[in-house]
């Protein structure tokens, strides 16, 4: 059960709604709000005392021995993960995977007031819950046994996490990626798919040019029916075809006027106005049948 | 064609933006060119290829995308032309190139020259880090594809006449 950094990141901004009640809870005075407050760290209490275990496996826990005094702080943090995972390190020494897991705070500020945590659980739930309150850009992170923990690292685990799950995003839109497995063959084939689809392009400009001195009468003639038929039946794009190269001699292109302003909210046009923009292109084609081609999605 | 990532955006318009986008740029290329002067076909085939990748530009990323940005400015300073953004958040954004950053040596360095190759490959991939290249490469997959389709489709049209 290993919260990803990110997973840990997005809870704890979910909790950032928790914190209010804090403020409440402690701004008013009073035995009882305390004793709320207690009942909320209740659970924790709990983790403390494990952590008073700690130190008699001492060498198994050499490596990172600086972070356990940095561990046992105030933190809202889901039970079941916790008490599973302290109780299997208090049994068992070992998890499953074969490595115990730590939490470590990663704090922005200075890190010395958890070192007094350990004394007082009273006293340090209202240091602990202010300074919770004022810093909240705690970025928890669980540690590995033998990794180190520094902030560096962490910055870097954490990066690598954000690339890797952003591979496996694009692992989904690249057809043949499952069968290889790795991130190097994952990002040669990634490569190669856009060589190709931009090679794709290459060929069906010049296969267009070829048909091009044809396609001024042609796109006067079209009628609705005949898109239609063109953007509706779409067959997969093979894989690098053939060009005939018929090259004859073409008119020269001038400076083409392309229009590099960027229109903002094309993807927001309605059907009317889709309407009127075609009829800018095609003059010789009716309203209604241009409407009748785009009215098809 | 939506896509469900969580993470990434990877939202594609429909082939008809993409088809629309890109007849209107071919007839803009046929209207603006006289059948007189003889051409080099190599020309011919450089416009064309342009017009699609400027149309497909336009048609999915707009300016919410930094590879489609790229696209424009780069096709804009070929024919000496001003690219004008419209400006809707401004946010500040770092250019991190990855050369000049503190390098940890733990960048895992497999997966940053494969970053650098896909920069090449992508526009505006220079200034990228490497998650957020991801991201770009994602969308340019899809839109790109998008576009070899709807060209595709144009070919085969028009090659049964």
């Amino acid at each position: 059960m290993d919260l990803s950094v990110l997973d840990r990141l997005k809870w704890l901004q979910q909790q950032q709604m928790v914190s209010p009640e804090f403020l409440q809870i402690l701004g008013s005075d009073g035995r009882e709000e305390l004793k709320r407050v207690e009942s909320y760290l209740g659970n924790n209490n709990d983790e403390l005392q494990s952590f008073r275990h700690f130190p008699e496996f001492g060498p198994d826990y050499d490596a990172t021995d600086g972070c356990i005094s940095r561990t046992s702080s105030f933190q809202m943090e889901p039970v079941k993960n916790n008490g599973h995972n302290r109780a299997i390190a208090l049994h068992n020494k070992r998890k499953p995977e074969g490595k115990t897991e730590k939490r470590e705070k990663k704090k922005i500020k200075a890190e010395d007031e958890t070192e007094s945590s350990m004394k007082g659980k009273t006293n340090m739930s209202n240091t602990e819950t202010s300074s919770e309150i004022q810093k909240p850009d705690y970025i928890h992170v669980r540690a590995r046994r033998g990794e180190a923990t520094d902030r560096h690292s962490l910055a870097e685990r954490a990066r690598r996490e954000k690339i890797s799950k952003k591979m496996k995003c694009l692992q989904d839109i690249v057809p043949g990626c499952n069968k290889v497995t790795g991130k190097a063959g994952m990002l040669d084939e990634i490569i190669n798919y856009v060589q190709s689809l931009q090679q794709q392009v290459e060929f069906l400009s010049m296969k267009l040019s070829v048909i091009n001195p044809e396609l001024e009468c042609h796109i006067d003639d079209l009628s609705a029916k005949q898109f239609q038929a063109y953007f509706t039946g779409l067959p997969e794009a093979d894989s690098k075809q053939s060009i005939m190269a018929d090259f004859r001699s073409f008119p020269l292109h001038q400076q083409g006027s392309i229009d590099y302003s960027v229109m903002n909210g094309t993807k927001d046009q309605t059907s009317s106005s889709w309407e009127t923009h075609s009829q800018c292109l095609y003059n010789s084609l009716r309203t209604d049948s241009v409407s009748n081609f785009f009215s098809l999605k | 064609m939506a896509s469900a990532d969580k993470l990434i955006n990877t939202d594609v318009p429909e082939k008809d933006v993409f088809a629309l986008h890109f007849l209107q740029s071919l007839s803009n290329l046929k209207t603006q060119n006289p059948l007189n002067s003889p051409a080099k076909s190599i020309d011919r085939v450089r416009k064309i290829k342009k017009a699609a990748y400027v149309s497909m530009a336009r048609a999915a990323g707009g300016t919410s995308r930094l590879w489609s940005r790229a696209l424009l400015r780069r096709a804009a300073k070929d024919d000496n032309k001003s690219v004008r953004f419209s400006r809707r958040k401004r946010k500040v954004t770092w250019k991190i190139s990855s050369k000049r950053r503190k390098s940890n040596n733990q960048r895992a360095p497999v997966v940053e020259e494969a970053a650098e190759r896909l920069r090449n490959l992508v526009p505006g991939g220079g200034g990228m880090e490497t998650s957020k290249l991801m991201e770009e490469t994602a969308h340019y997959i899809k839109c790109l594809s998008m576009q070899v389709k709807v060209m595709q489709c144009l070919v085969d049209g028009l090659s049964q006449k």
